[in-house]
């Protein structure tokens, strides 16, 4: 009822976080147990009217009224898709725009570059050499010459190469030459996370190791609306961005059981999106569930898992009752989505945790030097009177 | 069952040769052919007369003093340098400072010489002669070396990890071969630029160790594949620090690898500045004209140390250093030349080096008195905005500051070298 309302104050007033809320409810499982049907989320918003009022979006036309929203279209989109609809207009749009990588030319092995190099050019759109130190040093030489270089590293298992170019050079590009060189325009796109079938080395989720390169920003989209909108700000915002998309939630059909948990199933991730520039904000996380019991913070894939969680915590089937107690299933938990993991939205998490007084946070890299220590050592120091319990971690086995 | 398809099909995906089959077994190592090794490409002997059939390239007294007197000034701000850092008037965190050519002086003048002054340059540390050519001041040498509020760098740098956008001087930094893809970028960026296309390239220098690096290979696929106008400048000085070239790599030096890349590729004596401004004026034409990499290996020979953290006496003998130093000095040579030409004497000579130095002093002594940057300085362009964490860690210091920086007399004495006090 509140958010309604201040929902449809907005955007006149400036509150910092922005919440899904009202249009999500959590739809209790079928009776039988476990989901024989495919797996659903009530995060996607898969109407155009839902779509057109996902919070936070800031049209980028230059004509129109920016908040306007009545004659806009969608169009059903998965997030392979929408990351090259991102693409499209990056480069429709910014003639020093180009895009380079493995095997981009063709279409990419995910398929974001599509289509790209006919319709732009393969002077703009094109392979390079089996060589991530050299994607990336290439990159950043080309932003820094305030061109935008958007570089593609095929599996985020790869990204150590470029370590030192990102972390030595990237990271302190602006900040070494006394604020004369910078290298605003550099974007390096990287599929990440568990598909399911991927091992050791297509699986990584190495947003961890770049914390401490202070100057990149680190950005991971849920969806193709959320992913479409953050990958255009991040390739126009005037810092270097890693942006990693989940592979998992690439494709459109079918749904993923994740072993060993069968329950978990990734749902089809296709939303109506808005075919129009727009973007959505760095550094801001968004309350995707509201609550006051515990605060469950995430980001990507888990953001699926978790809300599944909440409702198998909510309405346990008959198998999983005895385990559950009864006065912890009317547990009211907040759901929130990171989006940017670096700089990331203190003041949001640190506001919800000082309402609910718990913390848990769920990532799928490793407990150890992930994200979530950094975090939850941020919110200790300033939640601390408030807490009710240690913050907790649900992380990847190591 | 024969095959009915031409041999010439048979004989791989290779981009630009077309290799013919044979018959006979037969390994090969050298890419001149035949076991020859590469040769090194040269203008004056080591007492500065023409060679036989030497290209004496075309060129002015005036330009002839230019060249000359940006090879001293190099060697005297080594010099001047090296020496300050030993009495202790380097501040202490620039205790290493690199030193700046010493033998060297050719290579990076000739370069700059054969250069347009608005070409891109991306280099390693021991290029300042590129700077100096470019009209880069002796005031914003010791700034940066001082790291004192005039430091474009705002003092957050070693010593000698210059930058200037002005002079298209790309900001220095000390991991090794970093620049060497970024200036495959930088090409690439030339090249798509409509104003700039077909008039500047991009032009990387690095040494021979650096060129072990990862990077070496990375850049110089981008730019032969992209490709890009970039102009690879190696430095071949016979050390990496102690690390001698016979540890450092086995081929015939880092021409050998250019044709591994397709790359048109030379060798050069790097201490004659002459044959090095003609083999990077040609390699430049090359470069813009073919749009992609080309490489120069200049020979030259580390006369200092690595640094003045460095006694290089301790892995190589005196009398090598002052033999090599004697018999092919690039300055000596060079000068030999003006003299034999009629444009310098020993007069000149005394005038020049006493008024390098005094400059140099001068713009020493000067920098010696600058107070170093304010500390609200240090937090600033980690990004082009504040995110939360710095703007915090940037307050937490304002106060401990504001605490300490009064009564406890190390902090004060600190603050009284920073501008504003701190």
């Amino acid at each position: 009822m509140l958010a309604r309302r201040l929902r449809s104050t907005l955007p006149a007033l400036s509150r910092r976080w922005q919440t899904t809320a009202s249009t999500t409810a959590i739809e209790p499982p079928s009776a039988s147990g476990h989901s024989s049907s495919v797996a659903s989320s009530q995060l996607l918003r898969i109407t155009r009217e839902s779509a057109l009022r996902t919070p936070g979006i800031s049209w980028q036309d230059e004509e129109s009224d920016r908040n306007f929203v009545g004659g806009r279209e969608t169009r059903k989109m998965n997030l392979y898709q929408a990351v090259r609809d991102a693409l499209s207009i990056a480069l429709a749009k910014d003639d020093s725009a180009v895009i380079f990588g493995e095997d981009i030319a063709f279409g990419g092995v995910f398929r974001c570059t599509m289509g790209l190099a006919e319709e732009f050019g393969r002077e703009r759109v094109f392979n390079t050499p089996l060589t991530e130190q050299g994607i990336a040093g290439f990159g950043i030489g080309l932003a820094s010459m305030g061109h935008t270089a958007i570089a593609e590293i095929q599996f985020a298992d790869y990204i150590f190469p470029a370590f030192d170019q990102l972390v030595n050079e990237a990271a302190k590009f602006r900040y070494r030459s006394g604020g004369h060189f910078s290298i605003g325009g550099l974007t390096v796109r990287t599929p990440t996370m568990a598909v399911g079938h991927g091992g050791l080395y297509h699986s990584q989720s190495p947003e961890g190791f770049f914390m401490g390169a202070s100057g990149l920003k680190v950005v991971i989209p849920r969806s193709p609306i959320q992913c479409k909108g953050l990958l255009l700000s991040a390739i126009r915002d005037p810092n270097p961005v890693i942006f990693m998309e989940p592979k998992v939630l690439y494709r459109s059909a079918g749904t993923f059981p994740i072993p060993p948990c069968v329950h978990t199933l990734i749902p089809p991730t296709v939303e109506q999106v808005p075919i129009d520039d727009y973007a959505l904000p760095l550094s801001r996380a968004e309350i995707l569930i509201p609550g006051s019991d515990l605060t469950l913070l995430t980001w990507g894939t888990p953001v699926y898992h978790c809300e599944s969680a909440l409702r198998l915590l909510n309405s346990p089937p008959p198998s999983l009752a005895p385990l559950i107690p009864p006065s912890l299933r009317s547990a009211k938990v907040e759901l929130i989505d990171l989006r940017t993991i670096l700089p990331w939205d203190i003041e949001t998490v640190v506001e919800s945790v000082r309402r609910t007084k718990r913390l848990v946070i769920v990532h799928e890299a490793g407990m150890t030097g992930g994200v979530g220590g950094e975090i939850a050592a941020e919110v200790g120091k300033r939640a601390f009177l408030r807490l009710e319990a240690p913050v907790r971690r649900i992380t990847g086995w190591e | 069952m024969l095959s009915t398809l031409p041999a010439s099909t048979l004989s791989g995906c290779l981009p630009t040769t077309r290799s013919p089959a044979v018959s006979k077994l037969a390994f090969f190592n050298s890419v001149t052919g035949g076991g020859s090794k590469i040769p090194n490409y040269r203008v004056l002997d080591a007492l500065g007369a023409p060679i036989e059939g030497a290209e004496v390239p075309e060129i002015s007294e005036q330009f002839a003093w230019r060249l000359y007197e940006n090879m001293q000034l190099l060697s005297t701000l080594d010099d001047i340098l090296c020496s300050a850092q030993r009495q202790g008037r380097i501040p202490f965190y620039s205790l290493t400072l690199i030193s700046l050519k010493y033998g060297e002086e050719a290579t990076v003048i000739g370069s700059a010489a054969a250069l347009a002054d608005d070409d891109e340059v991306l280099s390693q540390y021991r290029e300042t002669g590129v700077l100096l050519w470019r009209g880069f001041t002796l005031d914003g040498i010791m700034a940066q070396v001082f790291g004192n509020h005039e430091d474009s760098s705002k003092g957050r740098q070693i010593a000698v990890h210059y930058g200037s956008k002005q002079h298209h001087f790309h900001a220095v930094s000390s991991p090794l071969a970093t620049q060497i893809p970024q200036a495959a970028g930088v090409g690439f960026a030339l090249k798509r630029d409509p104003e700039r296309r077909s008039k500047n390239i991009a032009c990387v220098f690095f040494g021979e160790g650096a060129a072990s690096e990862g990077d070496f290979h990375a850049g110089m696929l981008l730019a032969s594949t992209v490709p890009s106008p970039t102009l690879f400048l190696a430095r071949n000085n016979g050390f990496a620090i102690s690390t001698p070239n016979s540890q450092q790599f086995y081929g015939d030096g880092i021409s050998a690898r250019g044709p591994g890349y397709g790359v048109d590729t030379v060798r050069v004596d790097g201490n004659d500045v002459l044959a090095v401004m003609n083999a990077v004026k040609e390699a430049r034409r090359l470069c813009l004209e073919g749009g992609r990499a080309v490489l120069v290996e200049m020979m030259t020979y580390r006369v200092g140390h690595h640094s003045t953290s460095d006694d290089s006496y301790a892995y190589r003998e005196r009398q090598e250093v002052e033999d090599r130093n004697r018999n092919d000095n690039p300055i000596t040579r060079f000068r030999l030349f003006m003299e034999s030409q009629g444009w310098w004497n020993e007069s000149d000579e005394q005038e020049l080096l006493f008024r390098l130095r005094r400059d140099v002093i001068k713009a020493l002594k000067r920098a010696e008195t600058v107070k170093k940057p304010g500390l609200e300085d240090m937090f600033t362009d980690v990004y082009a905005d504040e995110p939360w964490n710095i703007r915090e860690q940037r307050e937490e210091l304002m106060a401990l500051l504001k605490k300490y920086g009064q009564v406890w007399k190390p902090w004060q004495n600190e603050l009284g070298t920073l501008k504003n006090g701190g």
